[in-house]
């Protein structure tokens, strides 16, 4: 959007499928779907990572894309092959990321810095923020930055009951930040709470691109938008620049070639990385040889779910209908305390009420009239404590590489993935565990299910890092803009830049980041540097 | 109510203070009737089990309306839970043909110790050598059931996946205090 209200065309080029969320997304309840939301028993188990029967559609098919990994290195790698991606589906979580994590390693001696600090990037999440629309309040926690929010949405009885355990404990909370309208933005309407986002909002009052950014943009009519386009190079030319890339048509097979004075890469972390490695050997942009290491997730996993006993039996209201809830961001290693057991730091939500399913219905015991009668008392009474993300370290061994024999559709060589935890991911994965049992008790809830089991690599579906940025080309693939050390007219947005994970969520950092290298490439073409 | 009709009242009305006043209430008494909730598909009145046997149907049927009985509210049998579960194992075929194996077994399992109320009982206590069976039973039907409009939107009186103005505060001083 910002490059073509700048004036220049811009070919948008999309691997999936065009889509229109006013016409492909709906509210739907289970029992309008064939399958009642499960899809067709093992076909999204074993090929739709991460997908439910109202959204499998627009994910990935494994068949088509597949990835491998290192024996006994699982790594969940959720996609989506659409115009607008994941961001149709996300969770909208919308967190600052702060100093604490840019310059994460000067605290703590692990690691890198980022190149950039948080006074470089606020103005671009201010900016970021107003266009897309963050409900949220001030907190004034210097870990958790304060940004520019619309009204916040209420928290609901758990989110009230939750907040005034954390009270008790000296825990910080506030209202997670959502990209929702809580009123009238830039021509979208508010949320009508239907709790419908990750199966696609059909007003586009949550942000996805598709409605969001992509209007304002084609309104210029300097872009064009190729879809079902699968781009599988890079072009360069003679003089070290980027010349264009090639795709192939995603149906009938051919190959196309686009020229252009500057290349921007802007799917995902991964693909971003693949395209790279795809497009010389060796790794284009990678005369640092650190293209594709650094691999991140963040650390997540089981949380702690029971019964609030106050809202047994209360009546029944639109509890998941933000699909939000309440945040307890990062407490550990700010200012002087820090944790013994682990470097960084980890966020938390909470929420409760009655959700869709009864998610506790299965494994409460019994059956018959009381089984029923319990099932619905219970049912607004439901509450959890999850870890809304931690941070996984950099480590250089988790990295990504071209697999030398498994290929895409396409006949595009497939990622193979490597990624473990730490022991310190581990110890941050421990430490939230007890912790959300701590907050459950001093909600006097009743916890029903708690049983450590940290999620796998991939599972949070944070995947960051592989094309970290930094001031030392030895040491990184891109500069602090995004822009490649070794090709100067060469770009790459998204989450491969990363030098750390953080606790926050990635997507408005990625925003943020993004807006501000797009100010850094018209200004290098403005003074003809590419 | 058709989502046209919905975004252009909120568009419409929600633009002036009254005109949220009156959206609110006039969409809060429709979701108080149910209104809000669509029909539930008419699948199941001529549905022919596709995977259970006559007598393994009936099994099943009366596996799932003792789970969870017709009583004031309606119950597994209204709902249709044991075609449900039929429609659900027949289409395992292709990608989780396991989940056929497992079902195969359980009826058998019941069969031969002749499945009745009393049995039922006993399986449902975790020592019983038919827990696991009485479990995995139990997880498909109680998915079958709350999935339903009848589980869902009749007993549960769900509220979501709907239009409104706002999201419902907590109203509650005594939550405010652990
Ligand atoms: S809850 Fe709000 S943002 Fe989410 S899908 Fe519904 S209208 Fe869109």
């Amino acid at each position: 959007m910002t490059l073509a209200q700048a004036g220049y065309k811009v070919a948008l080029i999309e691997a999936g499928s065009s889509i229109s969320p006013a016409k492909d997304f709906h509210h739907r309840l289970p029992y309008q779907l064939e399958f009642r939301g499960m899809g067709q028993p093992g076909l999204l188990r074993k090929h739709f990572r991460g997908s439910t029967e109202y959204n499998y559609r627009i994910m990935i098919d494994d068949r088509e894309n597949p990835y491998t990994t290192a024996v006994d290195k699982p790594f969940s790698w959720s996609r989506s092959r659409v115009l607008g991606g994941r961001t149709l589906h996300w969770a909208r979580a919308s967190d600052r990321m702060s100093d604490f994590e840019f310059k994460a390693a000067s605290r703590d001696g692990y690691g890198e810095d980022w190149p950039i600090s948080y006074k470089d990037v606020a103005p671009y999440y201010d900016r970021v923020e107003r266009f897309i629309g963050v409900s949220g309040a001030a907190a004034d926690l210097p870990q958790f930055p304060d940004g520019s929010f619309l009204p916040a949405m209420p928290l609901n009885c758990a989110e009230t009951i939750f907040k005034a355990a954390c009270g008790k404990l000296g825990i910080p909370v506030t209202p997670r930040r959502v990209a929702q309208l809580t009123r009238t933005l830039n021509g979208r309407p508010p949320c009508h709470y239907c709790g419908n986002c990750i199966n696609g909002c059909d007003v586009n009052a949550m942000f996805n691109t598709v409605g969001t950014t992509l209007p304002p943009a084609l309104k210029t009519g300097n872009v064009t938008v190729l879809c079902d386009s699968v781009v599988s190079h890079v072009l360069m030319n003679e003089e070290n620049r980027a010349s264009g890339v090639r795709y192939i048509e995603r149906f009938s097979q051919k190959s196309f070639e686009v020229s252009a004075r500057v290349v921007i890469l802007a799917g995902s972390s991964l693909e971003n990385t693949r395209l790279l490695l795809l497009s010389q050997n060796g790794g284009l942009a990678n005369s640092s040889g650190v293209l594709g290491h650094y691999l991140m997730d963040q650390v997540g996993g089981a949380g702690v779910t029971g019964y609030l006993p106050p809202l047994r039996g209360s009546a029944i209201r639109n509890d998941d209908g933000k699909a939000g809830g309440l945040q307890i961001p990062n407490f550990n290693n700010i200012g002087k305390s820090r944790a013994a057991k682990f470097i960084r730091g980890y966020g938390m939500s909470a929420s409760g009420g009655a959700g869709m399913f009864p998610a506790f219905a299965p494994s409460l015991p019994g059956f018959g009239s009381d089984y029923k009668k319990q099932v619905k008392a219970l049912y607004p009474a439901y509450a959890r404590v999850w870890m809304s993300g931690g941070e996984m370290l950099a480590q250089k061994e988790n990295f990504v590489e071209l697999d030398p024999v498994v290929r895409d559709k396409w006949g595009i060589p497939a990622l193979k993935i490597h990624c473990t935890h730490s022991d310190n991911d581990r110890a941050v994965y421990a430490d939230f565990f007890d912790r959300a049992q701590e907050i459950f008790h001093a909600a006097k809830g009743e916890i029903t299910s708690a049983k450590p089991l940290m999620g796998v690599p991939g599972g949070l579906i944070h995947e960051v890092g592989t094309c970290r940025m930094g001031d030392d080309p030895t040491k990184s693939v891109l500069n602090s803009f995004c822009q490649t050390h070794d090709v100067k007219n060469l770009y790459v947005f998204g989450g491969g830049c990363f030098v750390t994970t953080g606790d926050k969520h990635p997507t408005l950092t990625m925003m943020a980041l993004t807006a501000r290298g797009c100010d850094h490439l018209i200004d290098a073409v403005r003074r003809s540097e590419i | 109510m058709t989502r046209r009709d919905a975004n252009w009242l909120i568009a419409k009305a929600g633009a002036s203070v009254a005109g949220q006043a009156f959206l609110s209430s006039w969409l809060a008494s429709a979701h108080e009737m149910n209104e809000g909730a669509p029909a539930e598909p008419d699948r199941w009145i001529n549905y022919k089990p596709q995977f259970f046997s006559p007598e393994e149907f009936a099994i099943l049927d009366r596996f799932t309306t003792l789970l969870i009985p017709t009583d004031e509210t309606p119950g597994a049998r209204e709902a249709h839970v044991a075609q449900f579960i039929d429609f659900i194992v027949f289409s395992s075929r292709e990608y989780s043909p396991e989940t056929q194996v497992e079902w195969r077994k359980a009826m058998d399992w019941l069969r031969t110790r002749h499945f009745d109320e009393q049995l039922m009982g006993k399986m449902s206590e975790p020592e019983h050598e038919g827990h696991h069976v009485f479990q995995t039973m139990k997880q498909l039907a109680v998915y079958g059931f709350y999935t339903s409009r009848i589980g869902l939107i009749e007993n549960l009186e769900y509220k979501g996946v709907s239009y409104y103005t706002s999201f419902p505060a907590c109203t509650h001083p005594e939550h405010r205090n652990v």
